[in-house]
């Protein structure tokens, strides 16, 4: 894959464009900052700072954001496997000859993809939870990774059939069984080309799973609610929140694009 | 049965039909035997059902009626029987189909050690074995999109000979390749045929089957229009029809 550069058109110096940029940011900082000012808000930055970390007695201590952040962490790791796990099969049920499991899994697919995460979410909680005697950890768990694995599976599908019908032809010719075709010729292909859009589901992963917050979670989110109720910092912490949810979503990204570019060079 | 005997059919096709959605008639009730160590060459005009057959044979295509039968087992529902069958015979594709995220040496080895249930060491051992005899030993370790046409094709045939087949099929094995690398392929092609290989070779290099091939079949429109022994075929075929193609492709 490669990308295509304009070259009919000749570029703009870079100088001209960062210059333009930085003009138009100056002049939106400056109406925030007036009409802020206007509002009569007392930024309080240096009280952000304890709610990360602290020193006490020569120890470094995690803050209430990081201890959110962690758990934001394991719901994310947890659901991602799910939900990587959901969408692989429900992909091969899509594709398999059996006609049940093809309606079971398009049933999962409508229904997730049709219907909100929040309410989903609160199904879960409030009625599922009850009755399978499940945590709010879990069943956050499990609304996620349902939700996300349901666009996993459209994923994997349109990753699976991209594959040449001659990759299954040979490895067939060859006596391969369905399952061993997928697992060593189908899927390893397959993967390499659904790598970026699946990092980008990951990334949804990640800011989606703010919505925990509403069962009480204690997530990066929830934990940012509660110093808010408690200090009225509300600026400087969502500030603070938004800023740790797009270091971890960029540093994906980052990630991804490492991986893709090392697996381009065998493809 | 014994092997060893060449004569005896290896490959008996009976009555086959086969219809392709939309209607057009691939295979119209469509009878053949291949003999053990028996190079078989169809030829055809595009469109006449040669490539059908030879999918049909191990199994890539269903047949709707009719009956295949290799070396005494017969291609039906049966998956095992399927499974039986594709270790039994290999295939050659006009794309080579090669895995393009293992190396030359790993997709000689797959089937090897999936199928054959062979030790990876075993594999390997027989993969070298088999890249020095198509004549590219020194690319065990690269990956297929770095060798040319023909390598790649010499490969695929190394790979389909891994599984020590009785039958090897080749569907228009040189028609994507230039014809510098469509002789390398060939020669390898050559090479099976004088060792007792059974082929079944779909391709439109006439040279290759005036060379090589014991019999000929000529095929349009799903039926054997033609076939007989190769110098009587080429010097005075029977039927108008295979002197219109012929003086077309000669």
């Amino acid at each position: 894959m490669s990308f295509i550069k304009a070259g009919r058109y000749s570029r703009r110096s870079p100088i001209v464009d960062v210059a333009a940029f930085l003009l138009l940011m100056a002049a939106l900082t400056w109406i925030t900052g007036t009409e802020t000012s206007k509002l009569g808000y007392n930024w309080q930055w240096y009280r952000v700072p304890q709610y990360l970390f602290s020193y006490e007695d020569g120890k470094w201590l995690a803050g209430p954001l990081i201890d959110g952040l962690i758990v934001t962490f394991e719901i994310t790791g947890a659901s991602f496997i799910l939900a990587f796990s959901f969408g692989l099969i429900s992909a091969l049920c899509r594709l398999s000859e059996s006609y049940m499991a093809r309606m079971i899994a398009r049933a999962y697919l409508e229904l997730i993809r049709n219907t909100p995460l929040l309410v989903q979410l609160f199904f879960i909680y409030f009625v599922m939870a009850p009755i399978f005697d499940l945590g709010r950890f879990a069943s956050a768990v499990l609304s996620l990774s349902l939700f996300e694995g349901a666009y996993a599976s459209e994923i994997f599908r349109a990753g699976i059939v991209s594959i040449h019908k001659g990759q299954w032809e040979a490895a067939q010719s060859l006596g391969l069984s369905t399952f061993d075709t997928y697992r060593r010729v189908i899927l390893p292909q397959a993967i390499r080309r659904i790598l970026p859009p699946l990092t980008s589901q990951a990334i949804s992963l990640v800011k989606d799973s703010a919505l925990v917050s509403t069962i009480a979670v204690y997530d990066l989110t929830m934990r940012g609610r509660e110093i808010i109720s408690e200090t009225f910092l509300a600026f400087e912490i969502w500030f603070t929140i938004a800023a740790i949810y797009l270091v971890v979503t960029v540093s994906l990204s980052i990630v991804a694009g490492r991986m893709e570019r090392r697996f381009g060079e065998i493809g | 049965m014994n092997e060893n005997v060449p004569g005896e059919p290896i490959i008996v096709v009976d009555n086959v039909f086969k219809t392709f959605p939309g209607g057009v008639c691939a295979l119209s009730d469509f009878s053949i035997r291949v003999r053990r160590k028996e190079v078989l060459v169809v030829i055809g005009p595009s469109g006449s059902g040669k490539s059908t057959f030879l999918r049909c044979l191990n199994g890539l295509e269903e047949v709707e009626k009719g009956s295949i039968t290799i070396d005494g087992i017969p291609l039906n529902d049966h998956k095992q029987n399927r499974l039986e069958i594709r270790k039994e015979v290999g295939m050659v594709f006009q794309s080579f189909n090669l895995f393009p995220h293992l190396t030359v040496l790993e997709n000689l080895n797959l089937a090897q050690i999936l199928v054959r249930k062979k030790s990876k060491g075993e594999a390997t051992e027989f993969s070298m074995a088999l890249l020095s005899k198509v004549g590219i030993p020194e690319k065990a370790n690269i990956f297929p999109n770095h060798l040319s046409g023909g390598q790649q094709q010499r490969v695929a045939i190394a790979r389909a000979l891994a599984m020590m087949p009785k039958v090897m099929l080749f569907d228009e094995a040189t028609s994507a390749l230039d014809p510098e690398m469509t002789g390398e392929v060939l020669a390898v092609m050559k090479q099976l045929a004088r060792e007792g290989m059974t082929m079944v070779v779909v391709t439109h290099e006439m040279g290759f089957a005036r060379e090589v091939s014991d019999r000929i079949v000529f095929m349009e429109g799903g039926r054997i229009i033609e076939e007989g022994p190769v110098e009587q075929f080429f010097t005075n075929p029977r039927e108008e029809r295979t002197r219109l193609f012929l003086s077309q492709v000669l």
